[in-house]
């Protein structure tokens, strides 16, 4: 099976100080991939350069076979990219804004009315339908963006911070979106500070620190490498990145 | 420096953040530069005058001094309550470290005394400006009681403050916050504008074809051929400025007392509203039946632009500001095209095809550059072309609504003069929306308001432009071949001016 995401040499230079630095990557189709790493990492700016909205300064993307760099607009059409503040419009009620991002998308006007009220329904949002995103809380702003980010039915999604600001039912909601989409057969990425959203959730991790993979695995292979010292992830996670978090 | 929580200090934090606010605005260089020029040429102006009164004296005070006083003054606090109106209701919805500030420990009407006093002093600074060029030469060479001038202004300020804080509060009461925010951002707009329609009034009702007509009744006045009955005490303004002691100390006095009765008797209540205003546009909107999505991107852009731009009432009033501009002179038009006036019909046309020009520079201003998701727009597959095309023409489609009807009715008089003017009207509309995309400068809407009606490096081509294209409009509606010439000139500055994609790109990464 293709893999969703791979990543080769990746790199991207702000002013010459290195953001990512030859950062190789693999995501495989239909996994949940989290990202770790502490601030400033390059965590943002490697799925940034995914979707499109920043230019490697060398390296390649690919996803789902097809090459991000040279097919941009192919590449897009099969990802989701939902940043930590979400991308939504105060004025515009939810269902104008799925409107919106559905034409972006360009997906059908009939499927995507049917699709943005099967979504809201999911997330809870039904009710709000036609209440403007400015009096939102940040857990209805989260969400929406979260239906604006699925509304296409994307092979790809990725998210950053998504469950940052969110009380305990929002978070486990959306927790629980993201899980199903992995059960139907999508694939996410999602970079986190919750260490133990990682461990609960992720089938793989990747901790990248200064613009390069310093580890990568499920938990156990995760555990194997930070060998008897390492008792959870938060441990190797520390461990691995000591010399920056001091 | 001053002790925590004092005036002063909060006084000092105002000052802080407008000093902030202005370091972020890109074009104070250009501002600057500017503002030293107008400086230079209005203490050349004082100089000359200060010269002229040390020899001669300030005239005698006559009730044309006095009326012509208290008009400019009145001009001047109208446009001063628009502003401080407009900023009230900014102050009680934007709120920005409002909250902060509310939540401390010092007194609510405190921080609403120095903020309305901030208010105050911002609406002021403009004419203080010119004052200071203008009188500080005045006062140094023949008359240093003029510099009362200067007080006299910074009360006008606190009046107009504490009317805006007044006017706001009581509107908030009638009409609750949603309804409140809307028509304090109408009104502030109207209130500007008024000031120009009641001057344009003598125009209007008097016969604009004899020039008696049009200046006859100001020099009536003038020649004092008409003896002006003013009311008692109309003077004191005039005598405060001219910085005799009791009209000065009556003048202070009122306008402190005021703004300190307004801002300590309203403050806590103002503090009240400004609580229930947060959320308020969270106010439950009744779910109906939501009606079939837009097919296509370009579909589904032009409808998010066109519900944002008029769900924006504050933008879209400012821009319809311009309309109301035209008003005195439609009337002028209406009335002397109907008594076939041989050149009224093509100046009407070309006056058309300016305004085109202005609105649709506005409404792309705002539709092209105010984006609130530029990243989502970058991460969907849809062309940036497909996208700014609809942004183009979510500015297209209210200018042209707007133009419609003056053009048909030109269309009524003269079929030839309505299809002219209709083609310059768009070609103007179109120019202006094309330079506001090729010179776009992306930023939250929410900083709209702050950053005017449109880029200050494109006033100056979109003038150009529109000008070229109404002076082609107006020869093409008055059947002279001679049209072709500034036709084609428009039509080379616009290609000149032209912008590829990529250059788009590449100015929106580095933004001036």
């Amino acid at each position: 099976m293709t893999d969703a995401l791979v990543l080769s040499r990746l790199n991207k230079t702000f002013g010459g100080k290195a953001a990512v630095a030859d950062l190789d990557l693999t995501v495989r189709s239909g996994e949940l991939y989290a990202l770790l790493g502490p601030n400033g990492a390059g965590k943002t700016t490697t799925l940034r350069m995914v979707a499109g909205l920043l230019a490697p300064t060398s390296g390649s993307i690919s996803v789902f076979g097809i090459d991000a760099l040279r097919d941009p607009a192919a590449a897009k059409a099969i990802t989701a990219w939902a940043p930590d503040e979400p991308m939504l419009y105060d004025r515009l009620n939810p269902m104008e804004y799925l409107e919106f991002v559905a034409g972006l998308w360009g997906v059908d006007g009939k499927t995507a009315r049917a699709k943005a009220e099967e979504l809201l329904k999911w997330l809870g949002l039904w009710e709000e339908r036609a209440q403007r995103c400015e009096g939102f809380s940040r857990g209805m702003k989260q969400k929406t963006a979260l239906a604006g980010a699925l509304i296409h039915d994307p092979k790809l999604l990725m998210l950053d911070e998504p469950l940052t600001g969110l009380d305990a039912a929002m978070a486990r909601q959306v927790k629980d979106v993201l899980q199903e989409r992995v059960r139907q057969g999508g694939t996410v990425i999602l970079t986190t500070h919750i260490l133990e959203v990682a461990e609960r959730m992720a089938d793989r991790i990747g901790i990248i620190q200064g613009g390069r993979l310093l580890a990568e695995g499920n938990l156990e292979e995760l555990r194997a490498l930070g060998g008897r010292s390492a008792a959870s992830l938060e441990d190797l996670f520390l461990q691995l990145t000591e010399p920056a978090t001091v | 420096m001053f002790r925590a929580g004092s005036i002063p200090w909060l006084a000092l934090h105002e000052l802080r953040m407008v000093l902030r606010e202005m370091q972020r605005d890109k074009a104070r260089v250009f501002q600057l530069v500017m503002l030293v020029v107008f400086m230079g040429a209005l203490l050349a102006c004082g100089v000359g005058l200060g010269l002229v009164v040390r020899e001669t004296g300030l005239p005698p005070i006559d009730p044309r001094v006095i009326a012509v006083t208290d008009l400019v003054v009145l001009v001047m606090f109208s446009i001063m309550v628009s502003s401080t109106l407009a900023r009230a209701a900014q102050v009680l919805y934007l709120r920005d470290d409002l909250d902060l500030l509310f939540s401390s420990p010092i007194p609510a009407r405190k921080i609403l005394a120095v903020r309305f006093a901030g208010i105050a002093f911002s609406v002021t600074i403009f004419w203080l400006f010119i004052a200071f060029g203008l009188v500080i030469p005045i006062a140094v060479l023949a008359m240093p009681q003029l510099l009362a001038i200067l007080p006299v202004l910074l009360s006008l300020g606190l009046l107009s403050s504490a009317a805006g804080l007044l006017l706001t509060t009581v509107l908030f009461r009638l009409l609750g916050p949603r309804r409140t925010r809307v028509l304090a951002q109408v009104l502030s707009a109207l209130i500007g504008a008024s000031v120009f329609l009641v001057s344009q009034l003598p125009r209007l009702l008097n016969n604009v074809d004899t020039d008696y007509g049009r200046w006859g009744w100001i020099r009536d006045y003038a020649t004092g051929e008409k003896h002006l009955d003013l009311p008692p005490q109309a003077d004191l303004l005039l005598r405060a400025a001219l910085g005799e002691p009791i009209p000065l100390l009556i003048v202070v006095g009122v306008c402190l007392g005021a703004f300190l009765l307004v801002t300590q008797g309203l403050g806590r209540r103002f503090a009240r509203d400004a609580a229930i205003a947060v959320g308020s546009d969270a106010s439950k909107r009744k779910a109906g039946k939501t009606g079939a999505f837009a097919a296509g991107a370009f579909a589904a852009t032009l409808r998010k632009e066109l519900r944002l731009l008029f769900r924006d009432i504050a933008l879209f009033s400012q821009v319809l500001l311009r309309v109301f501009y035209m008003l005195p002179l439609a009337f002028v038009f209406v009335r002397n095209a109907s008594s076939g006036h041989s050149l009224l019909l093509p100046g009407g046309a070309a006056a058309l095809a300016l305004m085109a020009g202005q609105l649709s520079s506005s409404f792309t201003w705002i539709t092209v550059s105010a984006e609130d998701s530029p990243d989502l727009l970058v991460a969907s597959p849809t062309a940036m072309s497909v996208i700014t095309r609809a942004k183009l023409w979510a500015g297209l489609l209210p200018t042209l609504a707007l133009v419609i009807l003056p053009i048909v009715a030109v269309g009524i008089w003269s079929p030839w003069t309505g299809a002219v003017a209709a083609v310059g009207a768009f070609c103007s509309a179109w120019a202006s929306g094309m330079l506001n995309i090729w010179y776009q400068r992306p930023g939250r809407r929410a900083d709209f308001r702050r950053r005017g009606n449109v880029h200050w490096l494109l006033v100056i081509p979109i003038l150009l432009v529109g000008g070229l294209i109404a002076g082609a409009t107006f020869l093409a509606a008055a059947q002279m071949l001679w049209a072709i010439v500034p036709a084609v000139l428009a039509a080379v500055a616009t290609l000149a001016l032209r912008r590829t994609d990529k250059q788009i790109l590449e100015r929106l990464r580095t933004p001036d």
